[in-house]
């Protein structure tokens, strides 16, 4: 009994060192994985701003105006976001590895389905991120347009915008989490069909008048004979 | 990399063949071939009879229609060999250049390939012209050249005798702005003409502004405001004759002016806030010929309708007005929007704070630039029916001391700016 | 070298202009002669000119430079006697050179026996060869030549108590050609030189023969009657002689002159001599290209003379004012070189003694469709005195050598009839024949070889011209062609290298031969042919398909 109990002692000591012995060279490789991994991340880092500062990508991003909406959103500069992002994909993928060096079970497995849902995760946010930018943006674009051009009701135009803008980037998100897909087409075309026929209620009830004059113009009576402002230039 | 590379091989060939100018007159235009070629006309009779001894070409600036130009012009290269008469005219081939481009180019563009000929041609001065003023009077580009040629001006802007009720967002807006900040009194700023010195042109060509929206759209102002900052640089205004007034509908309305005139004006004190915030008052530029004029024939406006748009702008944009004005501010406009159009005023006071909020809530970037300037029209409908109430029956003597009086509302409370654009963003709930 | 028999001699001549006086004295007495003149034709074959025009060799009271004739039909003492110009002739008929006098049709001295005749009493039968007036009144608005010395065209004869018409100085007299008796007297004039074996006349004055009330009195109908006149009887009895017109006008004005080939076989073209030194001035080929698109076609057997400098100031009658301003600033800066509507310079010091301007300029006009005349001393690049009264700055006597009075004289210094230019640029020690003569690449020299060049092909004075006209408009390009005869000139008119891009399409396939080195280019192809030329560089190339 005592032997046994010595021996299972020993073997659980004999395991443990085993373990430690085995785990520590594992633990030490892993940080040292983390390590070269923050640093080829810094590196990576650093050429890829380089490079886009020498294909003026800014530049590019300026004219096509996705800075606008980067700084709308306080992001900073595209050069900066595209490498920072990377930096941090470099790294997170090293510190990964580094981790399935340690051969946890479970532990490996949880990381690779994490592995696989995260893009999906964060393109969703991203949708929505983007769908939120665009429907503030859209709607008040909107909202300003038809004040300026003196429409009776500039505020339900910005808001179905905005609306439709919304569903239509929740619906997009869902769908690329792939959760219950076709409950939410179904939700999304019975919310969609419902708020168009709304809009053309409101169009049709409220907006008269806009319709009026919109059909004026193209048929050639032009609003401006009408309603004469002074040039300003 | 695309710098290098907007002036063509063709353009470059011709420039090569020109050689030095003394003179530079370039045409900006979107318009057709034939009013291009009509201008150019114009323009090279008034060159041939007021410069008989300088090299001078004219650089037509345009895209689309250019092949019908450049079709024409193989033709007749130069004027040489046409019509000799014994009159006056010039000594010299007076060159035509036509710079092509696929689709219309944005004015920054045609701007900029006209600074990059002037540089090439090391023109001393150069005119900027556009076709539909080509025809007002025969020695007005003469006029327009002459003060940078001969008197070494550098930014030569053009005056004009207008009707009382035209020109009105200069006149509100953006002279007694411009002139305020900048501290120098140049009345047009945002017209279809200009003229400069190489010194100028070499200057303007070599700064990085050329992607930037404002400069694409809108770059004369910016000239003209470079040339008040720059270093050293001589202005004057010349008097032109009438402003021609481009037919109904076919100028910008008042929407795309104010997005374009303001915010350019808003992106310049952007790009110079280290000059404008450190001066103060406004110095008179010498002025050549009589000064401005104002006629006062009476004009057919829809006024009730201006004033509906003002209210209903101030009521439908509460928010997004909200986060660009100042509580006070916000609240001043919105008590007077609710008066009715026989006592509504729009007091300068007011007036010269909205706009000093909404160019602090631009530097700031509260909302999207492009946005705030838009949300600046239904204010700007309402000062200018006060303003065409106030001055129904004024005489162009009142109306002066009024502007006058204005500019310098703009001039006082421009430490008022100062401190809002130097504060950071102000958090309103 | 005897004379070659070709009636269309005058088209292909090189004209050498001179004045007896100015060129070499062999009596020591301080003017020129005719016997110093013939000692020196061997410098004018040389020199490779195939004619001269003389300017007025006649007895003369010389206060017009010898325009003012007292006596048609002998030579002026102090140049010799007729012996000796008949035997100056039969020399330069000897070495292939033919010889233009001049004629003054227009008027005479007031020293002339016809004039004072005529002023002796209104009935003498001579009264009527000179055209006079009770008042000064008549013939208003005609313009005055002489403005800076004339008040008017009208002239009171204290001696007759009328007035006479002069369209020159009051001392000149116009003759009346409404009278026969004076055409007639005139035509034995010209058949008494005729005879004598001179080769053509150089009318002077043309236009004002003839007076009409209410117009210009130039240029009119009765004026070309009497030009056609004198050719119809010259063609007649004198074949193979030439009438040379001096007209200042407009081409189109002068073009009438031609008539259908039956008035004058030659003419000045006087509106393109400014225009040259316009060109380099403002290097732009405007000016040279818009004279000649105005100058009209002429008949198959006349021939424009063409010329950079003469015994005349450089005239600015025919340029606009604008272009006349220009040329004062430009050429005449100081006031004294102006007279009349004029500057009165020479080629080199105009060209401020810059060779490759000079020689610009002397490669335009021999290579420019007409009969170049060269004014006496522009070969070697003369200076001149603008102090010296009138036009005479440009009259001074010839630069031979060195040594006493530059080899014109052996007569004192004092007793010249002009002095010599002496400055430390013109002056004749260092500007002179002889020493040109011993460089081969001295101004002289290079003339020689200019007008070589000139003289071996036909398509300079008779070819057609035709413009090239390059984006350049520094550079002017012209294609010269007689039949299989095609010469390519390119001139470079600035002070700067300049790159030009010929459309030579027409002429792909050809060889270019620069014709001084005789030197071949590239061939003519489908694209613009690029050339560079350095500052006023010009090339001729004669174009061959081998």
């Amino acid at each position: 009994m005592k032997d046994t109990i010595v021996q299972g002692l020993e073997q659980a000591y004999y395991n443990l060192v085993h373990m430690i012995a085995e785990f520590l060279p594992r633990f030490v490789v892993m940080l040292v994985i983390i390590l070269v991994g923050l640093l080829v991340a810094y590196v990576i880092r650093y050429i890829l701003r380089a490079l886009l500062r020498l294909t003026r990508l800014d530049r590019v991003s300026e004219d096509a105006g996705a800075s606008r909406v980067l700084r709308m959103a306080a992001l900073p500069s595209m050069t900066e976001l595209l490498s920072r992002s990377i930096f941090w994909i470099t790294w997170i993928g090293f510190i990964l590895v580094g981790v399935s060096i340690l051969g946890v079970a479970g532990l490996q497995e949880q990381i690779s389905r994490l592995f696989r849902f995260l893009p999906e995760i964060f393109i969703a946010m991203l949708i929505l991120f983007l769908g939120l930018i665009l429907a503030n943006f859209l709607s008040r674009a909107a909202l300003l347009a038809s004040v300026n051009a003196g429409q009776r009701s500039p505020k339900l135009l910005s808001w179905s915008i905005r609306f439709v803008i919304w569903m239509l980037a929740i619906s997009m998100a869902l769908e690329e989490l792939g959760l219950a897909r076709q409950t939410v087409i179904a939700a999304f075309s019975i919310v969609f069909g419902a708020s168009m026929l709304g809009l053309a209620i409101a169009f049709g009830l409220g907006g008269q008048d806009l319709a009026r004059r919109a059909l004026e113009r193209h048929l050639g009576d032009s609003e401006k004979e009408k309603y004469k402002e002074p040039q300003p230039l | 990399m695309a710098d290098e590379t907007y002036l063509s091989d063709d353009l470059l060939r011709q420039l090569m063949s020109v050689g030095e100018v003394d003179l530079l007159v370039g045409i900006l235009s979107h318009s057709s071939a034939n009013t291009m070629r009509a201008a150019a006309r114009s323009i090279e009779n008034s060159l041939q009879q007021n410069f008989v001894r300088q090299r001078v070409a004219i650089i037509s600036v345009d895209g689309g229609a250019v092949e019908d130009a450049a079709s024409e012009d193989s033709v007749d290269p130069q004027t040489e060999g046409i019509a000799f008469s014994k009159g006056i005219t010039s000594l010299r081939t007076i060159h035509r250049i036509t710079a092509g481009f696929n689709s219309a180019p944005s004015a920054g563009l045609a701007l900029r390939t006209i600074l990059a000929s002037s540089d090439l041609l090391r023109a001393k001065a150069c005119a900027v012209v556009s076709p539909a003023t080509s025809s007002t009077s025969p020695d007005w580009i003469a006029n327009l050249l002459r003060p940078a040629f001969r008197d070494s001006f550098d930014f030569v802007a053009p005056m004009y005798s207008r009707h009382k009720f035209q020109g009105l967002l200069a006149r509100n807006l953006l002279y007694p702005m411009t002139r305020a900040l900048f501290g120098r009194r140049i009345r047009e700023l945002y017209s279809d003409e200009w003229g400069f010195s190489n010194r100028l042109g070499a200057y303007c060509l070599t700064q990085d502004v050329w992607h930037e929206e404002p400069i694409r759209t809108r770059p004369e102002a910016w000239m003209g405001i470079s040339a008040m900052t720059g270093p050293d640089f001589r202005c004057c205004q010349v008097f032109l004759g009438e402003k021609p007034q481009p037919p109904a509908g076919s100028g910008p309305d008042i929407v795309e002016a104010l997005r374009q005139t303001v915010g350019s004006l808003f992106w310049c004190l952007e790009t110079h806030q280290s000059v404008w915030l450190g001066r103060n008052g406004s110095e008179p530029v010498a002025t050549i010929g009589p000064d401005h004029a104002v006629s006062a024939e009476p004009m057919d406006l829809d006024r009730a309708r201006m004033f509906e748009m003002f209210q209903s702008g101030v009521k439908q944009l509460e928010p997004i007005l909200h986060t660009i004005l100042s509580s006070e501010t916000h609240t001043n406009i919105q008590t007077v929007a609710t008066l009715d159009q026989q006592t509504f005023r729009f007091g300068t006071d007011l007036w010269v704070k909205i706009l000093y909020d909404f160019a602090s809530a631009y530097h700031h970037s509260v909302i999207n630039r492009d946005h705030l300037v838009q949300a600046l029209v239904p204010l700007y409908r309402g000062k200018i029916y006060s303003f065409l109430m106030e001055h129904s029956d004024s005489s162009p003597g009142d109306m002066e001391a009024e502007g006058e009086n204005l500019c310098l509302e703009f001039e006082r409370q421009k430490p008022y700016l100062i401190e809002k654009w130097k504060a950071g963003v102000e958090v309103k709930s | 070298m005897a004379l070659q028999e070709d009636s269309l001699w005058y088209k292909d001549a090189v004209i050498y202009q001179l004045h007896v006086r100015t060129f070499c004295d062999s009596n020591a007495d301080g003017i020129g002669d005719f016997v110093g003149l013939t000692q020196r034709l061997d410098y004018l074959q040389e020199l490779g000119t195939t004619a001269i025009w003389l300017l007025p060799f006649y007895p003369s009271p010389l206060r017009d430079d010898g325009y003012d004739i007292a006596d048609y039909t002998t030579v002026h003492p102090s140049y010799g006697t007729l012996e000796d110009f008949k035997t100056f002739l039969s020399a330069a008929h000897n070495r292939g050179i033919r010889v233009i006098i001049e004629m003054v049709m227009n008027h005479t001295s007031d020293q002339h026996p016809w004039f004072q005749e005529a002023r002796s009493s209104r009935d003498n039968p001579k009264r009527d060869w000179y055209v006079w007036s009770e008042t000064d009144t008549k013939y208003q608005g005609v313009r005055i030549i002489f403005l800076d010395t004339e008040m008017s065209n009208w002239t009171w004869d204290p001696v007759s108590k009328s007035y006479y018409w002069h369209r020159f100085f009051s001392h000149q007299p116009d003759l009346n050609f409404d009278n026969p008796a004076v055409f007639e007297a005139t035509w034995e004039v010209m058949k008494f030189w005729l005879d004598m074996g001179i080769d053509g006349f150089r009318l002077d004055a043309v236009p004002y023969l003839v007076e009409r009330e209410g117009t210009s009195c130039e240029n009119l109908p009765e004026t070309h009657a009497v030009i056609k006149e004198i050719r119809k009887r010259l063609d007649a009895t004198y074949p193979g002689k030439m009438l040379l017109a001096e007209a200042n006008q407009w081409p189109a004005d002068v073009r009438a002159y031609f008539g259908e080939g039956d008035e004058f076989h030659a003419a000045f073209h006087f509106p393109l001599m400014p225009r040259m030194f316009m060109a380099v001035k403002l290097e732009d080929r405007k000016p040279i290209i818009e004279i000649l698109d105005q100058t009209p076609a002429i008949p198959e057997n006349c021939q424009w003379c063409i010329f950079l400098r003469n015994h005349d100031e450089l005239t600015l009658e025919m340029v606009t004012n604008v272009e006349r301003d220009y040329m004062y600033d430009e050429y005449a800066t100081d006031k004294t070189m102006r007279i009349n509507l004029g500057i009165r310079r020479r080629l080199a010091p105009m060209m401020e003694n810059d060779r490759r301007r000079i020689e610009l300029l002397n490669g335009l006009l021999m290579s420019m469709p007409g009969t170049p005349i060269i004014y006496y001393g522009d070969e070697i690049g003369m200076g001149d005195n603008i102090y010296l009264g009138d036009r005479n700055g440009v009259r001074t006597p010839m630069q031979w050598n060195g040594g006493t009075n530059a080899g014109f004289s052996f007569a004192d210094p004092e007793q010249l009839y002009s002095p010599l230019i002496s400055n430390s640029v013109y002056g004749y020690q260092v500007v002179n024949v002889d020493s040109q003569k011993r460089s081969n690449h001295s101004l002289l020299s290079w003339m020689k070889a200019l007008i070589r060049t000139r003289n071996s092909y036909r398509v300079f004075s008779r070819g057609t011209m035709e413009f090239l006209r390059p984006s350049n408009h520094r550079v002017l390009a012209y294609v010269r062609e007689l039949g299989n005869e095609k010469i390519l000139v390119v001139n470079n008119l600035s002070c700067s290298a300049q790159a030009v891009e010929l459309d030579l399409q027409r002429y792909k396939g050809y060889i270019p031969i620069e014709m001084f080195g005789r030197n071949l280019f590239p061939k003519f192809g489908e694209l613009p042919y690029l050339l560079t030329l350095g500052p006023y560089q010009f090339y001729w190339f004669r174009l061959r398909r081998i």
